[in-house]
């Protein structure tokens, strides 16, 4: 075989290479995002039921569930973007973690059993939201460097991908969303 | 549960009357060990120098010297059997019992071949499975069970058979808090220790006998372990920012090298200490601090992993 076609055969494999490892690091962010919603739809789920059962004692947060219930039905809305989602998604973190500071407030609230039920409930998929939002965040990671790196970036340009948002959360809405803390 | 401190002065103060016995009796055997030592020796020299007197041979060397280190271990284990079975009954048990009266002890047993197998942990075809000291019961709630493991395979070439150790430690099974269907392994990282981030990371990601690389966001976890799992959102649902924490201090407090595995709602910890733990120890005092604290810290590290990991906080919906 002549060395020109060797080199042409190295060169092909290495580009088929860097197509599908950029392909593949695409579609595990895509496939995480996948994850994140699902979770995020579990705790949509649960704000009515949490609305319903504070809402008769919480007077003074009343600003704040009807913030959460508005954020729930923009979550719920067809056709809303990745990036509006992960923005969505930090606004009822934050709300949440609000409600859940005032339930320490009002003693029957926090004995009461349905409260309780779906504080756990809130508590776990928070957990597994902040899961999967570490896991999109590295896949994200993954994609993004590579197609800022050298070679890949050349083929990224070509395939036209372009970089992703990471989900990003303050201190504040950290020390908010961390619930758990509040239920031991 | 009781600190350290508080089970060494359990070990001195209340243990004090059974360990001044178990140390004349060691006191005793030692003595008794040397003299069948030299006796063995002297008698194994005088057959050798008869045999070997009319043909000197390398082979039949070797295979003499074989044969006297094989029985010289056969008879000092004949010799400590009692020994051993005392210290264990009258040292170790209570120990166990001072640190949870839920918990109960039995010597010979060990955790099943099986258990260990399913933690996935080692990948290696076991042909040799032995181990001591089981220990099994329930903290807070929280089913617990740990012994003392070694898990060999045989491997043999043209001239002959040799046994090599797969693991060698404690090894400890216990209920995990949270709900979750797929594995996660945690291993300690050699590749990216002995290749650097780069060559390493690569090879970690290629390795075929395990599932999917998880890179987790912990830099000092990422360099002490490597997680795979084949699901990347539980793996980081089961190893949360606090438990990486926990497994670091955990590893720093048992310095050795640590395994750690969710599978079927179940944590496998698997510490190499390589070699067998709560033996009594012969040619030392049972009186000196530093044996005492062995078998103590070693103890405490085990049953207190319900604490440090906090494997007793039932705030998930697993009730």
């Amino acid at each position: 075989m002549s060395t020109p076609l060797i080199i042409l055969i190295v060169l092909a494999i290495i580009l088929v290479l860097m197509y599908n490892s950029l392909v593949a690091k695409k579609n595990q962010v895509d496939n995480i995002f996948a994850s994140v919603d699902t979770q995020l739809k579990k705790r949509y789920d649960l704000i009515p039921n949490l609305v319903a059962s504070v809402s008769k004692y919480m007077e003074h947060e009343k600003s704040i569930l009807q913030e959460v219930t508005k954020l729930r039905a923009d979550a719920n809305k067809p056709n809303i973007s990745d990036k509006q989602k992960i923005a969505l998604d930090a606004q009822v973190t934050s709300a949440l973690g609000s409600i859940m500071i005032a339930v320490e407030n009002y003693p029957e609230l926090k004995a009461n059993e349905n409260v309780m039920h779906l504080q756990s409930s809130l508590n776990e998929v928070e957990e597994q939201i902040s899961a999967a939002r570490r896991a999109y965040n590295q896949a994200v990671t993954d994609y993004n460097n590579a197609i800022e790196m050298i070679p890949t970036n050349f083929m990224a340009n070509i395939m036209n991908y372009r970089e992703k948002e990471v989900f990003v959360i303050s201190e504040g809405e950290r020390t908010n969303v961390d619930v758990k803390e509040l239920f031991n | 549960m009781k600190t350290t401190s508080e089970l060494t002065d359990f070990y001195y103060k209340t243990l004090f009357p059974t360990l001044e016995t178990l140390e004349e009796d060691r006191k005793k055997l030692r003595q008794k060990i040397i003299k069948v030592g030299v006796f063995y020796t002297f008698i194994v020299v005088l057959l050798s120098l008869v045999f070997l007197s009319s043909h000197i041979n390398f082979d039949i060397i070797v295979f003499l010297l074989f044969a006297y280190i094989g029985i010289g271990l056969f008879i000092y284990k004949m010799l400590i059997k009692d020994y051993t079975k005392d210290f264990k009954h009258s040292v170790i048990e209570p120990l166990i019992k001072e640190i949870d009266r839920n918990l109960s002890y039995t010597p010979e047993l060990c955790v099943r071949e099986h258990t260990f197998t399913r933690s996935k942990l080692y990948k290696k075809h076991i042909d040799r499975f032995r181990g001591n000291d089981y220990v099994r019961g329930t903290i807070d709630g929280i089913d617990i069970e740990f012994s003392d493991i070694h898990a060999e395979y045989r491997s043999k070439n043209s001239k002959n058979k040799s046994w090599h150790t797969i693991f060698q430690g404690l090894f400890i099974v216990s209920d995990f808090h949270k709900h979750f269907k797929g594995e996660t392994i945690v291993l300690p990282d050699n590749a990216q220790s002995t290749f650097g981030d780069l060559i390493g990371n690569w090879l970690q990601s290629n390795n075929f006998a395990r599932d999917e690389l998880v890179k987790m966001d912990n830099p000092e976890f990422e360099k002490e372990f490597v997680v795979y799992s084949n699901d990347q959102v539980e793996a980081r649902y089961v190893l949360t920012h606090t438990l990486m924490q926990r497994l670091l201090i955990f590893k720093k407090r048992s310095g050795h090298p640590l395994g750690v595995s969710f599978i079927g709602g179940n944590i496998y910890i698997a510490i190499e200490y390589n070699k067998d733990l709560f033996e009594p120890s012969i040619f030392h005092s049972l009186l000196k601090y530093k044996i005492a604290m062995e078998y103590v810290s070693t103890l405490h590290l085990a049953i207190g992993i319900i604490e440090e990991l906090k494997l007793n906080q039932k705030i998930w919906s697993k009730q």
